[in-house]
């Protein structure tokens, strides 16, 4: 029963903590103990992006300190485990000795569907439900991870459910983080494309692994089209469980 | 050419309502990017051809200096002259001098991206020399007055329609018509007579070989063969990090080029030159002239992050693999390049300071990297200059960032170092959000978010975050239910 520590990104923590307790339940499911450090805040993604690399350090020096001590460390965010596995290193270009935590910390953290499948080895997490889904592929987490077979491995393995192929799946959804707020015409152009292709594949819900899109292609399904629906994997896979959404998260 | 850079959002927002060039858009990029996969798979091992041209043009851009000396000793060994341009306005004034001497009223061009970055055709327009493109997408963009839209297709664009009209209003087509192939034929009628008794060619270059001093062009039209020799003065300008070492890597980058470019195995036309005509040989020019020009390129070779950026062999690739370059084309990045290879190449030799919002116009989507047939890292670079620009770096031209936002960046860093600070400030922004929900739903914030809700919404932030469920779960072992919708 391996011991894997929580990492959960600041969107998740306060705008999607669904995800996150779906993250835990889906890992103690799988037969792992999931703790979290509740002393963690924010990895310094979004201020890396900026170009802020002071306060990123910052925040990365902080995540390091929190997280090195962990054997196994996951996530349900591409675009923050990328931060992580591959940022940091460059982040601490000039300082050897951060550096050295930095890439010693890089090879435990592990996107949620990447350590379900090639660490747990586990492909069928026990969840059925009778869905068409379509994969979203995450930026971060196909080109930048490149993981991709993974989640299409669990959502292939869910009984009853059935995976689209679809033309537009790797398409960007526009989001970027603040390039959705600063260049939005662009920004809503490309979300309402990735929602146009969804829409085409006929596909009852749009999964994926990276809060960001969520959020982004979330909120303008809900603005846009009520009745269709977008879904973190973590949460997909969870509510499906046999004992259902309801089980104990923490046991 | 005119840098126009710093107007990118507006130039953006006009190409997004632009109908025709959305229509476009939705075809090109994708049908390019198709062509160019399938191309890559026709190689016995696609990921060791890709990787081989990552290590050839790391290793050029590693070696610059040798290789370039290598290779003006070996090209002057053949015949050509090297001439080495330290900037747009030496290049410009040796090629007008050079057109003067020779007496030519008129030059030919072959398409050169390079050419477009030294705004050669408006510097001999002055001397009161006449600059014909050649290549039929960049003839029609010359006679539109049209930036390129494509590095590779610059009029790829341009509605036929359009095309008929401006052909008829120069003389070039006598009867109007909208049938490409008679349009495409009277452009090359047109054209031809201007290869006649040439006295000057303009050319740029795609590779150049320092082993042999040779440059290559690669081409589908046959016009930058007639340039090179037809006219008894070729001038090639080669932006220094075309060389590469030997012939071999040359092939091989021959290969992975026109791959990338139109997913083609090799162009229709390729060719290699190694010094002018010699005695007894029935065709090419009497004088070769090669520019090689620096333009702010050595000051990039110096930092090992912008030194990457000289790996690009502007194949274009990058331009339709990109979700921003696909929803507004080429126009918004304002210069000759366009695309992420615009956006990693445009910052670096023109300043921060003067492209505007470039290196921010990105999703860090990363399929440019992925995709790249020279081993460029776009995202990387981009978030460099990013840093550099927050950092004010005077050598890259940085503004620095508003007060307004060093401090929210400050911050966030602040707060984010402090866990129990962080608890409140999630508290308040959860406040500060929920106070603008209607039915459980944020539609608006305020006017500095007004970016994300003109086409989305915000769920009500849950009362817990989920550092909250964690203890609360902790102490009652008890699953809680979602708040919000």
């Amino acid at each position: 029963m391996p011991t894997v520590s929580l990492f959960i990104p600041c969107l998740v923590d306060l705008v999607l903590p669904r995800v996150g307790e779906c993250t835990a339940t889906l890992l103690s499911h799988l037969g792992c103990k999931p703790i979290y450090h509740s002393e963690q805040t924010c990895c310094g993604l979004m201020a890396f992006n900026g170009g802020h690399r002071d306060e990123a350090r910052r925040l990365a020096r902080r995540f390091i300190r929190v997280f090195e001590h962990d054997p196994l460390i996951v996530s349900p965010s591409g675009s923050c485990v990328h931060m992580v596995k591959q940022r940091y290193a460059e982040l601490f270009a000039d300082e050897p000795a951060w550096r050295a935590r930095a890439l010693a910390l890089a090879p435990r953290v592990y996107e949620l569907s990447q350590f379900v499948v090639d660490f747990l080895g586990v492909q069928d997490v026990g969840a059925a439900d009778e869905v068409t889904v379509a994969y979203h592929e995450s930026c971060s987490t196909l080109n930048a991870l490149g993981v991709s077979a993974q989640p299409k491995a669990l959502i292939r393995a869910v009984r009853g459910a059935t995976l689209k192929e679809w033309q537009g799946a790797d398409v960007c959804c526009g989001f970027g983080g603040t390039f959705a707020n600063s260049f939005a015409p662009i920004s809503s152009a490309l979300v309402r494309q990735k929602v146009a292709f969804f829409l085409e594949s006929g596909a009852d819900l749009l999964v994926m692994c990276d809060p960001g899109c969520l959020l982004n292609i979330g909120g303008y399904l809900h603005r846009h089209h009520p009745d269709k629906q977008a879904m973190h994997l973590a949460q997909f896979l969870a509510d499906r469980l046999p004992d259902g959404p309801a089980r104990d998260a923490w046991s | 050419m005119e840098l126009t850079t710093a107007r990118f959002k507006e130039t953006a927002q006009v190409e997004l309502d632009n109908a025709r060039t959305q229509k476009f858009l939705r075809l090109l990029p994708i049908r390019l990017s198709a062509r160019r996969d399938a191309a890559y798979r026709s190689f016995a091992d696609p990921e060791a051809a890709h990787a081989y041209g990552h290590a050839i043009r790391g290793e050029a851009i590693e070696r610059l200096p040798e290789l370039l000396k290598t290779f003006e000793a070996n090209a002057e060994a053949n015949g050509a002259l090297v001439f080495w341009a330290a900037d747009s306005d030496a290049a410009n004034a040796y090629i007008v001098d050079l057109a003067r001497r020779k007496g030519a009223r008129y030059v030919t061009k072959g398409k050169s991206m390079i050419t477009e970055e030294l705004g050669l055709n408006d510097a001999l327009a002055a001397a009161g020399i006449t600059a014909w493109e050649t290549d039929l997408g960049e003839f029609i963009a010359q006679l539109l007055e049209k930036p390129p839209f494509h590095i590779v297709g610059p009029a790829i664009n341009i509605p036929v329609e359009q095309i008929r009209d401006i052909f008829m209003a120069r003389g070039v087509l006598d009867t109007p018509t909208i049938d490409p192939v008679t349009l495409g034929r009277a452009a090359r009628r047109f054209l031809r007579d201007k290869f006649r008794d040439l006295r000057m060619g303009v050319t740029g270059v795609n590779i150049a070989v320092a082993d042999t001093g040779t440059v290559i062009n690669v081409e589908n039209e046959g016009n930058i063969r007639f340039n090179k020799s037809s006219p008894r003065t070729l001038v090639c300008v080669m932006s220094l990090e075309k060389v590469v070492p030997t012939m071999a890597d040359a092939l091989h980058m021959l290969r992975v080029l026109c791959r990338s470019a139109t997913g083609q195995a090799a162009g229709a036309y390729i060719t290699f030159d190694s010094g002018p005509r010699r005695e007894g040989e029935s065709d090419g020019p009497e004088e070769l002239h090669i520019i090689v020009l620096d333009n702010g390129r050595s000051a990039m070779a110096a930092d090992p992050h912008t030194r990457e950026v000289l790996r690009c062999i502007r194949c274009g690739a990058c331009l339709n693999a990109c979700p921003v370059y696909g929803k507004v084309g080429g126009y918004p990045y304002g210069w000759a390049y366009s695309g992420p290879m615009g956006q990693v190449l445009t910052p670096a030799l023109r300043g921060l300071a003067d492209t505007g919002d470039l290196i921010r116009a990105c999703t860090l989507c990363h399929r440019c990297k992925v995709i790249c047939p020279a081993g460029i890292d776009h995202p990387a670079t981009l978030l460099y200059y990013r840093h550099k620009d927050v950092q004010a770096d005077p050598q890259m031209g940085g503004r620095g960032r508003s007060a307004m936002e060093r401090l929210a960046y400050w911050g966030h860093a602040f707060v984010g170092s402090h866990p129990r600070l962080w608890r409140l400030f999630a508290r308040i922004v959860r406040r500060v959000a929920n106070r603008h929900a209607h039915d459980g739903t944020i539609s608006r914030i305020t006017r500095r978010t007004e970016g994300w809700f003109s086409s989305r919404d915000l769920p009500l932030l849950p009362q817990d975050t989920f550092h909250d469920r964690w203890r609360q779960g902790a102490a009652a072992r008890k699953p809680r239910k979602e708040v919000s919708s």
